[in-house]
């Protein structure tokens, strides 16, 4: 076990919670692997549907959605075991996708509907 | 109950797979698709609706396969970890070890004639 603590105080019941830094630091690097997987996969598959444009940013906006669902049935109705916050599960790093994702919807797009 | 933790985890890698390959598989539908509407002289709308869903479930399947693989999550509440500690793990402290102790004079094959570290 990691030694080093990060504390943040509860607003409801005022207690002080201490949260172990290398088990926040490993559930984050599960989901930055499945944020990139998604943003991939999202990418690819809006290129084969060929979506334009607007269209397709939606589409990635749904993506995220979906990947915040699929972690939530995951981590079961005690998320709060593994985040420290719900919300910002959905919009941290939401962004960084955002290259990987337009990447793979050219790329396919090119592929499928292009050539 | 390894057993059965080894085979959710090839359950959750046969949904990735399939997945994959039936997105590709969907992939070169639309692409068949698209040719035959250019051979045919068609005006290009949408994709067949079977495609359409195709896609968007076989992306949900794989996505479902890719987040079980990739690990569990850790409980991040430094208190409930302490908490599964024995008194032995959490007291445990490799400086103070000896190793050379008065414990041999048990031994059934130590003499004391040979000695500080005979046996």
């Amino acid at each position: 076990m990691s030694g080093r603590l990060r504390t943040r105080v509860d607003k409801a019941s005022g207690d002080r919670i201490a949260y172990s830094e290398g088990a926040i630091r490993n559930n984050s690097a599960i989901i930055e692997y499945c944020r990139t997987s998604m943003a991939a996969l999202s990418g690819a598959t809006s290129g084969i549907l060929g979506l334009t444009s607007l269209h397709g940013f939606i589409f990635f906006l749904l993506a995220g959605f979906v990947l915040w669902l699929l972690l939530l049935i995951k981590a079961g109705s005690q998320w709060q075991q593994f985040f420290v916050s719900r919300k910002n599960l959905l919009t941290s790093g939401l962004t960084s996708g955002l290259f990987t994702y337009v990447l793979f919807w050219t790329f396919l797009y090119g592929m499928v509907h292009v050539y | 109950m390894f057993l059965c933790y080894s085979m959710a985890k090839a359950v959750y890698k046969f949904l990735f797979i399939f997945g994959f390959v039936s997105l590709l598989h969907g992939g070169y539908s639309a692409a068949q698709h698209r040719r035959f509407i250019r051979i045919t002289e068609q005006e290009y709308s949408t994709l067949p609706t079977d495609v359409f869903v195709q896609c968007l479930v076989s992306l949900i399947v794989t996505m479902y396969g890719v987040v079980h693989i990739v690990g569990d999550f850790r409980e991040i509440r430094a208190n409930i970890q302490l908490e599964n500690k024995t008194w032995e793990t959490a007291g445990n402290r490799p400086s103070f070890y000896i190793f050379s102790h008065r414990g041999r004079n048990l031994s059934p094959n130590y003499s004391a004639c040979d000695g500080a570290y005979g046996n």
